[in-house]
């Protein structure tokens, strides 16, 4: 699985410069519009080493915020799951802060808590967390009529048993759901370094930006997505560990 | 059914090749692209678009708004624009990567780049005074060239001063995190000046040039081919839009130049307008006998110098052979 994420990623990063060096090559472009290979191997030599510390420093801020949005996000649906008015409420929050541009609010943030590694985490936290929230609320107030029912009438229902048999029901949906949101970390996480940190990949983008340097974006692109492919295998590998140990004790359960 | 089908087929070829051309009616539709939004930086500009300076000239010219995504070297480059504006790094950067980009005017013959202080606090006389200050600065944008540059020459090194890295955000010079903070003199110097006045704090500008750090601002650029293959165009719409700068500058045109940028700029207050085009004046005319679009030679070969030591470039690029004054 693991394997099979790294080689798609490659395959499309290829196909992508490939089509990149097609368009610079047919219509003429100079290496300050696409840069050339031999370019884009310069750079690599020069900059990949400071670029992969740059992205396991976000990658490390992602995780952490990401752990933080999953736990946050079970304890709020869990708490919420049943509560109509609490539920709908941080529905309306979720979609209005998803719906504010993180930029307008970034100066808000800097005047809160600084512009060090917490306003990083607070940043890739609202642009995971609420997606979660979501998905997880989603599951958790959505009855298994059939199965609650009878331990309802057999008087056995506690608040655990529901979340247990709500999460068992949707856990495929539950770990898709976390290992897409690896993704969501990450881009929030390069969007909080890119306006709002002096370390991390996103400030290390924003540089080359402002050097109008195409290459070594190209080089931040391939690092973030190579990374990213093995975090999100391995969150997949460890969600059908989950979800074969879960069946296991399913079938024991009803033996 | 059948015949409906051939009159598209034979309508659509032609239907193709209207909306391809960039002349329909006989005049051609040339793109200029700004590097930033519209504002008082640009004023020449549009005041040459909304005063019938390039009409004047026989030109149809459509002046796009710039930003931080747009680069109008890649633009020429692409067939997306015929003139565009771009700071001396980008230009050195771009000729350095093989780009064919002619520079025909520098529009700031002082650059806008300078650093905010609270004169209150602080009194900068000497590069000396840099000594143990706090120093913002946005890693890979000019100011950092230019600051390490000064930086050097006082020889002040690195456990000297505190750099604290600059974002779009004004909060920390507010919050008095910082005691120097770059800013353009002309655009957010204005406003952080009033609103500093409005809590009795008075500012002044640390300016580079005035240690002979020259780094070239903005300038109008076109390509190597424009310039060879069209030299009439190149040289009615430079002579058109200098001669709007012109215009727009003088003190008789004010008001007419401030009707163009309350149409432009419809997000900042008048009088912060009127403010932002006295300071663009100076630095884009210093004095009556400095010709607007004057190209300053010896400040691009040093700017060049600076990126070529701060190593922004791998090797020389001879700037002065991209540099055509065409007036």
């Amino acid at each position: 699985m693991l394997l099979r994420r790294i080689y798609q990623f490659l395959i499309i990063y290829a196909l992508g410069t490939a089509l990149l060096f097609l368009l610079k090559y047919a219509l003429g472009l100079s290496d300050y519009v696409i840069p050339g290979p031999w370019d884009l191997l310069l750079s690599f030599k020069q900059f990949s080493r400071h670029y992969l510390s740059q992205v396991m420093n976000t990658l490390a801020v992602a995780v952490i915020g990401q752990i933080a949005s999953i736990l946050m996000a079970f304890f709020v649906g869990i708490v919420g799951r049943q509560a109509t008015w609490f539920g709908s409420f941080i529905k309306v929050a979720a979609y209005n802060v998803q719906a504010y541009p993180i930029v307008a609010i970034a100066p808000i943030i800097f005047i809160l808590i600084g512009d060090g590694i917490l306003t990083r985490l607070l940043i890739a936290a609202m642009i995971c967390y609420f997606p979660l929230l979501l998905s997880v609320l989603g599951a958790m107030s959505e009855p298994v009529a059939d199965i609650e029912h009878f331990y309802r009438v057999t008087g056995r229902m506690r608040w655990q048993l529901e979340v247990k048999i709500r999460a068992f029901e949707n856990l495929h949906k539950l770990t898709t759901v976390i290992s897409g949101s690896a993704t969501l970390a990450m881009a929030g996480t390069i969007v909080a370094e890119f306006i709002a940190a002096d370390a991390g990949i996103g400030y290390s983008i924003r540089i080359a930006l402002y050097q109008g340097d195409l290459a070594k974006i190209l080089i931040a692109l391939f690092l973030i997505g190579i990374i990213l492919s093995v975090y999100q295998g391995a969150l997949e590998a460890a969600g059908s560990a989950v979800k074969s140990g879960w069946s296991k004790g399913e079938e024991v359960y009803s033996e | 059914m059948n015949r409906i089908a051939k009159t598209v087929l034979s309508v659509l070829p032609v239907m193709v090749l209207l909306c391809g051309s960039p002349d329909v009616r006989g005049e051609e539709q040339l793109n200029y692209r700004l590097k930033w939004l519209y504002n008082a930086s640009v004023v020449g500009d549009i005041y040459a678009l909304d005063h019938g300076f390039f009409a004047k000239a026989g030109l149809t010219v459509n002046v796009k708004e710039g930003g931080p995504e747009r680069d109008a070297i890649r633009e020429l480059e692409l067939g997306h624009a015929q003139f565009g504006v771009a700071s001396a790094d980008q230009v050195i950067r771009a000729i350095e990567k093989g780009s064919p980009v002619v520079v025909i005017a520098q529009l700031f013959q002082i650059n806008p780049l300078m650093w905010i202080y609270r004169s209150g606090s602080l009194n900068i006389k000497s590069l000396k005074d840099l000594r143990g200050k706090i120093i913002g600065i946005t890693y890979g944008g000019n100011d950092e060239n230019i600051m390490l540059t000064l930086l050097s020459q006082a020889n002040i090194s690195d456990g000297d001063y505190t750099p604290f890295s600059v974002r779009y955000d004004l909060t920390p010079f507010y919050q008095k995190k910082t005691d120097l903070w770059p800013c353009y003199l002309n655009s957010q110097g204005v406003i952080l000046k009033q609103k500093l006045a409005k809590e009795g704090e008075s500012v002044a500008f640390f300016n580079p040039a005035d240690y002979g750090v020259r780094f070239v601002a903005n300038s109008v650029v076109t390509s190597r081919q424009m310039l060879k293959e069209r030299p009439a165009v190149v040289e009615s719409f430079i002579g058109a839009l200098m001669a709007a700068w012109e215009a727009s500058l003088l003190p008789a045109n004010e008001p007419k130049a401030m009707e163009t940028l309350l149409k432009y700029d419809k997000n900042t207050a008048a009088d912060i307008q009127l403010l932002q085009l006295e300071a663009t004046r100076v630095l884009i005319k210093p004095s009556p006998e400095i010709r607007v679009g004057a190209i300053d030679m010896d400040a691009w070969k040093q700017t060049e110098a600076i990126m070529l030591k701060q190593k922004q470039i791998r090797k020389a690029v001879s700037v002065e052979k991209a540099l055509y004054p065409l007036q």
